[in-house]
C-alpha cells in the first residue's frame, strides 16, 4: 500500500493540489478497487471515487488525525459510501435476497493484473490471508464487509445465530489483523 | 470491554442502532478507551478493504477528479444581468407540477411509413445494445470486442439520422416534434462515440459516455413516443425523484459531439438536490439540456463550454444555463435561430439550431403549463444573451422544494 502519512492530509488541507494529485496517485486504485468489488459496476464506482475526492478538496477538515490513519479513515469512507450506493441499487431494482448476493467475491486472482506488479506486499499478504480464513468465517465477512449486510440479515441468509455471526466475523478480522502482523515483524 | 469492541466494529461498519451510534458518538468525545478502539476497528476494516481485487482506474478518471482543483468559472457578472433580473422579478409557478411527456405522441401519427420504421428499429436496436455498455460489461472492463460486433452488424447511427432528416419534416405537426427531439437531442453525440469504437478509436471513457448517452436516448424516445415501449414507460412515469448530480456526473468533464464539431464540457456550480419528479420528466430536461450542447458545442471559440444548473439563483426555480466564449458571429447565428421562424438557412440548407430552439419553446410551453410563448421570452424563462465574449443560452424549470 502506498504511504499516505498526515502530513498528505495536511498539505491538502492548506489547499496544495500538488499533494491532492499525490493522494490520488498513490491511493485512488485502492479505494477504487474496493468500490468496485462491492458495486460490481466500474461507471458507479467511478463516480464513488470521484465524490470523495471531491468531497475531500472542499470538506478537508472531515478527516482528523485524532481519527486515525488518513488511510483507514479513507478505506472505511470509500467503502460505506459504496454501501450505501449498492443498498440504494438493491432497493430501486426492488430485489430480494438473491443467489447472486450470497454467492461468493470474484477469483480472488481475477484482477485485471495491470497493476499486479506494483502491489504491496501488505496488500498481497492480506488477499492471502483471506483466501486462507475458513470459509464460514470469509463468507460472513464477505456478506458484512462487501455487501453491507447487517448482522441480523447474516444470520437470516446462513441460518446462524446473532452471537455466532459477530463471534466469526471477529474471528476472521483478527486473523487479518495477525497476518498483517507477522509480516511486519 | 469486549461490547464496546463491538460496538467500535459496528460503528464502522455502519451497523449499530442508530440510538447506541449517538451514545458511542457521545462516549468519543470522553473515553480514550473508546477512541482506541474505535482506530483499532477502522484499521481492521481497512485490512479488509485492502483484499479487493486489484483494479486499474484510466486517466480519464484522473482528469475528471482533477478538475475538482480548478477555479470555478465566475457566474456573478450573469446572474446579475438584467435578463436575470428580469426573470428573478417575473419568475412564479403554482398549480400542478408539469409530470413530463406532454409532447408524446403515438409512432401511428407519424404520417411517413419509412420515417416510422427508422424509429422504431433505432429504438429496438439501442436496447439491444444498451446491457453491452453497462458497468458491468465486458466493454466496461476494456474488452470492446463483443460491444464492436454489435455496433458494426447494426446500422451506422449517422446513416439513420441523415435517414430521419431527409425525410419532409413539418415542424409544426406534433409527431414530427418527437421525431425530432429524438434524433437531435443526444442521438448525434451517442453516433459520434459508437463511431468510434466501431472503428476501433475508442476505449474505456467511450464506452462510460455511450452507456450515459443510449441511456437518455431511450429514455428520450420513450418520453417522445408513448406506444414505443408501453411497459418500461410506466416505469418512467411514477414518482421517483431525479437529482442533478444524474447530470452533473455525465456532464463533468465530458467530451460531448454535435454532427462534425466536438466540445469538452465544463462544470462545476450545480447543485445537489432533485431536479424532477418522474424520469419522463428528467428525459424531457435532459433533452433541454442537449439543445443547450448542440447550439454551442460547434461555436464555442475554446472548443469548451459549460453546462450549469443553479439553484439559489432565481428563486422557486432551477436555472440550466450554457454558456461558452463566441466571436459576433457565431452569437448572431444562434440568435437568428431563436428569433426567426424559419427553418432553412442562407443556403438553402435546413436549419437545425431552429429545431433545437423550438424544442425547448415547446417544452418551456408544457413545462410552465402556458400558451403564451412571448410572455415567457418577456419574462425570460428562456433566452440568449451576450456578456463580456460569452454566450449564455438557458432555461428555467420549476424547482421541487
Amino acid at each position: 500500500m502506498a504511504m499516505i502519512g498526515k502530513d498528505l492530509w495536511y498539505r491538502i488541507k492548506d489547499g496544495d493540489s500538488s499533494a491532492f494529485g499525490e493522494l490520488y496517485d498513490g491511493f485512488a486504485g485502492a479505494m477504487f478497487s474496493l468500490s468496485l468489488e462491492i458495486l460490481g459496476d466500474r461507471w458507479e464506482a467511478e463516480e464513488v471515487i470521484q465524490d470523495i475526492f471531491a468531497f475531500l478538496w472542499r470538506k478537508p477538515e472531515s478527516y482528523a488525525p485524532e481519527k486515525g490513519k488518513f488511510s483507514s479513515w479513507l478505506l472505511v469512507l470509500t467503502r460505506n459510501r459504496s454501501i450505501d450506493r449498492f443498498r440504494s441499487r438493491k432497493r430501486r431494482l426492488d430485489r430480494g435476497e438473491s443467489d447472486e448476493i450470497l454467492s461468493g467475491r470474484e477469483d480472488q486472482n481475477a484482477s485485471d493484473g495491470a497493476n499486479e506488479a506494483t502491489l504491496s506486499d501488505e496488500r498481497t499478504h492480506l488477499r492471502l490471508a483471506f483466501t486462507k480464513l475458513p470459509p464460514e468465517q470469509s463468507k460472513v465477512l464477505e456478506l458484512s464487509y462487501f455487501r453491507g449486510f447487517n448482522h441480523e440479515e447474516i444470520a437470516d441468509a446462513l441460518n446462524l445465530s446473532l452471537g455466532t455471526v459477530k463471534s466469526r466475523i471477529r474471528l476472521g478480522i483478527e486473523k487479518l489483523r495477525n497476518a498483517l502482523y507477522e509480516l511486519r515483524k | 470491554m469486549e461490547t464496546l469492541k463491538q460496538q467500535a466494529l459496528d460503528y464502522t461498519l455502519g451497523v449499530l442502532p442508530k440510538d447506541e451510534s449517538l451514545l458511542f458518538e457521545a462516549r468519543l468525545d470522553t473515553d480514550e478507551d473508546a477512541q482506541k478502539l474505535l482506530i483499532e476497528a477502522q484499521e481492521d476494516c481497512a485490512n479488509l478493504s485492502m483484499t479487493a481485487n486489484p483494479k486499474t482506474l484510466g486517466n480519464e478518471v484522473r482528469s475528471r477528479v482533477m478538475e475538482h482543483l480548478e477555479p470555478r468559472m465566475d457566474f456573478n457578472p450573469f446572474l446579475e444581468s438584467n435578463d436575470m433580473k428580469r426573470l428573478r422579478d417575473n419568475f412564479s409557478f403554482s398549480g400542478d407540477r408539469y409530470r413530463g411527456g406532454g409532447g408524446s405522441v403515438d409512432i401511428g401519427d407519424i404520417v411517413e411509413p419509412k420515417l416510422k420504421d427508422e424509429v422504431r428499429f433505432n429504438y429496438e436496436n439501442l436496447i439491444d445494445i444498451f446491457p453491452l455498455l453497462s458497468g458491468s460489461s465486458k466493454a466496461a472492463n476494456g474488452n470492446l470486442s463483443e460491444l464492436q460486433d454489435k455496433l458494426r452488424k447494426s446500422p451506422p447511427l449517422d446513416h439513420v439520422i441523415s435517414s430521419i432528416l431527409q425525410n419532409s419534416l413539418p415542424e409544426e405537426d406534433p409527431s414530427i416534434q418527437s421525431v425530432l427531439r429524438t434524433t437531435l437531442t443526444s442521438l448525434p453525440s451517442l453516433s459520434f462515440f459508437s463511431d468510434r469504437i466501431r472503428e476501433n478509436h475508442g476505449g474505456i471513457a467511450d464506452t462510460r459516455r455511450l452507456f450515459y448517452l443510449c441511456r437518455d436516448q431511450l429514455k428520450i424516445m420513450r418520453a417522445s413516443f408513448k406506444d414505443l415501449d408501453p411497459e418500461r414507460l410506466i416505469e418512467d412515469e411514477k414518482i421517483r425523484l431525479h437529482g442533478a448530480g444524474l447530470l452533473q456526473t455525465k456532464w463533468w468533464g465530458a467530451e460531448h459531439a454535435y454532427f462534425s464539431s466536438k466540445g469538452k464540457v465544463k462544470c462545476g456550480h450545480f447543485f445537489d438536490g432533485p431536479v424532477t419528479e418522474r424520469c419522463v420528466e428528467f428525459a424531457e430536461y435532459d433533452a433541454n439540456m442537449y439543445c443547450l450542447a448542440n447550439l454551442l458545442a460547434p461555436r464555442s471559440s475554446t472548443g469548451e463550454f459549460h453546462m450549469e444548473l443553479l439553484k439559489d439563483a432565481i428563486p422557486g426555480c432551477t436555472l440550466a444555463v450554457a454558456t461558452a466564449v463566441m466571436s459576433d458571429q457565431q452569437f448572431h447565428e444562434i440568435e437568428l435561430a431563436t428569433t426567426k421562424s424559419v427553418y432553412t438557412s442562407c443556403d438553402g440548407k435546413l436549419s437545425y439550431d431552429r429545431f433545437l430552439w423550438s424544442l425547448i419553446e415547446e417544452s418551456m410551453l408544457r413545462g410552465h403549463h402556458s400558451n403564451n410563448l412571448q410572455e415567457l421570452k418577456e419574462k425570460r424563462i428562456f433566452g440568449i444573451s451576450r456578456l463580456n465574449g460569452f454566450c449564455y443560452i438557458w432555461f428555467a424549470w420549476p424547482a421541487i422544494l
